[in-house]
């Protein structure tokens, strides 16, 4: 059943890709379709908006109409193609730099609208197209070619930034766990307003040459033993225990229903 | 009505249901009258968060088959730049009306200026081609605005209303017709791909929901539609068909005025001059004063300038320090060109005109 | 059903031998024609999907399929009298 779905939804004359040995981004490409096609959209009604970057030459590979659009300007154009036309399903693919960087003001402001839209961001900690370079998400003290002597500035939690802004669902899952994965975007999908998955994906390449991770398959363990469920650090934090400072946490951080721009009636 | 509210009722008119701007001093006045009438008519209204969104959204809703336009002034326009190209690159009908300020950079908000006339034909990044149009009344601020969408859904092209303080802030009348004529995008051919063009050089648009399956992007692409960046012809080709069906017909679009065209010295005016050489005219009826009124300003229509063939000189007042003067010098045929530059915010007078054309004639 | 790795598409990162529960991937050791080492299948028969799709109507695990990031894993039907092993459980 998957592979029919792939074969619908994948434009399958441009396979295979461009993306690097091992790029999480295939495997979050490969959980969105799934969700999507779970969701019972037509391919003619959907509609994916990207930024530039690794993660936003997804929609390339996609069936349906897509509009690949300038740096960090996916969410305006989105917001535009959501408004004129309710009816058309619209899903952003960003990176972490397209969305957190140059994107931030249309990042908040699209939240704070929680306008209709669902939102994918790859955030693979590096700006792996342009060779890899830091990013607003690059953790302190790692290595990138603008921070050769380890990352100075903190970095984002971009999807507590997601719920500060008033985004109605936000959630962050790895390239690890695809079927929680699965789930987070559906749960997207559904929930009306703006929805925003985070999901770490593993940079062989660019971020793990340069990080100590010497096979991709390091950097995918390092992703499954560092991910903390969200419950389980707000239980430690409770019980006044230490979180240690390299986990990230994990799951679904809010679902609510604030009103939302640009619902179909 | 006022010149702003003028061009409102003119895209209203036009059938635009998608207006995505950001409030800035002398374009506000569109925008809150838009924010009234858009959502009577069942268009959608957004205040953008800043006017590169504002673009964006403009060029995202044009996809969806909307009228889209927006509204600005120099520094809005100066941000939305890097998006203007790539509505070009992906051919995505659009309009901008630039109610021009003193400027350059905050400058003078609350008064006139031309200053972004070369802006808008040569801004953004790359080698482009656009369409401009220049009011001069209020009632060319709704005539032209109907035009601009015309010719940005026929051409696939933004279309700019480079209008300016003055005009965008007189009051007068005017007349609106019932109806106005709309002339619609291209349906593709079923069989044809996203880009692939006929002699006109303008593909089929494909608009999104409606089963073309069309991928957009601002890299270099192929007829599919598939980025392909590192191929020398294709891009070359690509880019000279993007400014050729632009310039390739602009003597066919040119529209303009033409009066006294036996004079020896003639004025070439686009906006708010216009009006003031208007009034030398008809001041002075015996003498033979030249005078060339530009509607479309770019694609430049270089051969208005053989309709005057007895003219020594041109005279270009312009409220700048000569953009379209260096234009129109590129032109000329061995007459002298004077460029009339005024800066400040107010605009020329009559009396300053006529000494100006005794002094060279 | 069969389980196939496409080796046009893959690009050799190993991915699925981290996550299948039989460890039926594992890795290759020769270089095919586009310089790529594709991993290669233990007793693939004890795949759940291959074994009960027909079973259960329904795709099941394809864990595999999920995280290939380049679409190289797939299942085909194979042929109705082909030669195959078996495994029973009981």
């Amino acid at each position: 059943m998957s592979t029919e779905t792939f074969e619908k939804w994948y434009r399958e004359d441009r396979l295979p890709h461009i993306f690097c040995t091992g790029c999480g981004n295939g495997t979050v490409m490969n959980c969105t379709i799934k969700a999507v096609d779970a969701m019972g959209w037509e391919i003619d009604d959907t509609i994916f908006v990207s930024g530039i970057g690794c993660s936003s030459r997804a929609p390339g590979y996609i069936s349906t109409d897509s509009l690949h659009t300038t740096h960090g300007r996916a969410l305006a154009f989105a917001t535009g193609v959501k408004m004129a036309n309710p009816d058309l399903h619209v899903v952003v693919f960003t990176g972490d730099g397209d969305l957190a960087a140059i994107g931030g003001n249309h990042f908040i402001h699209a939240c704070r609208r929680n306008i209709d839209l669902t939102v994918i961001c790859m955030n693979n900690m590096i700006y792996g197209m342009t060779g890899g370079q830091g990013s607003p998400c690059t953790p302190v003290g790692k290595i990138s070619t603008t921070t050769p002597y380890g990352a100075a500035e903190p970095a984002f939690d971009l999807t507590e930034l997601a719920v500060a802004a008033g985004a109605n669902y936000a959630a962050r899952w790895t390239s690890y766990h695809v079927a929680e994965l699965i789930k987070a975007i559906r749960a997207g999908l559904e929930t009306p307003g703006l929805s925003f998955i985070e999901a770490m994906v593993q940079c062989p390449t660019a971020y793990g040459r340069r990080n100590k991770f010497r096979q991709v398959g390091e950097q995918v363990e390092y992703m499954r033993s560092h991910a903390m469920l969200l419950q389980k650090k707000r239980r430690l934090e409770e019980q006044g225990k230490d979180v240690p400072d390299d986990m990230f946490t994990v799951g679904e951080f809010v679902r609510r229903y604030r009103p939302a721009m640009g619902v179909p009636k | 009505m006022q010149g702003n509210a003028a061009c409102c009722e003119g895209a209203l008119a036009a059938g635009c249901t998608f207006f995505g701007g950001y409030p800035i001093t002398p374009s506000t006045e569109i925008a809150e009258l838009m924010a009234l009438k858009m959502p009577k008519r069942g268009g959608v209204f957004i205040q953008m968060e800043d006017e590169i969104a504002s673009i964006g959204a403009v060029i995202g809703a044009s996809w969806t088959g909307a009228r889209a336009m927006t509204a600005t002034s120099g520094p809005g326009f100066s941000l939305m730049m890097e998006n203007l190209g790539y509505a070009v690159m992906t051919e995505t009908p659009c309009v901008v009306v630039n109610i021009q300020r003193g400027g350059p950079s905050t400058g003078q908000p609350t008064m006139s200026a031309q200053g972004d006339m070369l802006q808008c034909r040569f801004g953004s990044h790359g080698d482009i081609s656009t369409i401009a149009l220049v009011p001069s009344t209020v009632q060319e601020m709704f005539d032209l605005t109907v035009k601009a969408f015309n010719l940005a859904d026929r051409f696939r092209v933004p279309a700019f209303l480079m209008s300016d303080e003055t005009i965008g802030h007189m009051r007068e009348k005017i007349s609106i017709p019932d109806s106005v004529e709309i002339i619609r995008r291209k349906e593709p051919k079923p069989g044809m791909l996203t880009y692939e063009a006929e002699e006109d050089m303008v593909p089929g648009f494909p608009t999104f929901g409606k089963g073309y399956r069309a991928h957009i992007t601002g890299l270099t692409h192929n007829e599919r539609g598939y980025p392909e960046a590192t191929n020398p012809e294709l891009h070359e080709a690509l880019v000279r068909r993007l400014v050729d069906k632009v310039e390739s017909r602009r003597h066919e679009i040119a529209d303009y005025d033409a009066v006294n065209t036996g004079a020896e010295t003639a004025f070439i005016t686009y906006g708010p001059s216009t009006r003031t050489v208007r009034q030398v005219l008809h001041d002075h009826p015996d003498e033979t004063i030249g005078h060339l009124n530009l509607r479309i300003v770019w694609p430049f229509p270089e051969d208005t300038l053989k309709l005057f063939p007895n003219a020594k000189t041109f005279i270009v007042p312009e409220l700048n320090l000569g953009q379209m003067a260096r234009e129109i010098q590129r032109h000329v045929t061995g007459q002298r060109v004077i460029s009339m530059g005024r800066l400040g915010g107010t605009i020329h007078t009559p009396a300053e005109l006529y000494d100006k054309v005794q002094e060279v004639a | 059903m069969r389980l196939v790795i496409d080796e046009r598409r893959c690009k050799g990162c190993n991915l699925c031998t981290t996550v299948c529960p039989y460890h039926i991937f594992q890795e290759g050791r020769h270089l095919n024609e586009r310089g790529v080492i594709v991993p290669v299948l233990d007793r693939p028969e004890r795949c759940t999907n291959c074994r009960l799709r027909h079973l259960y109507g329904r795709q099941l695990c394809g864990a595999c399929q999920l995280i290939c990031p380049d679409q190289a894993i797939y299942w085909e039907e194979e042929d109705p009298y082909a030669a195959e092993k078996v495994v029973i459980e009981y």
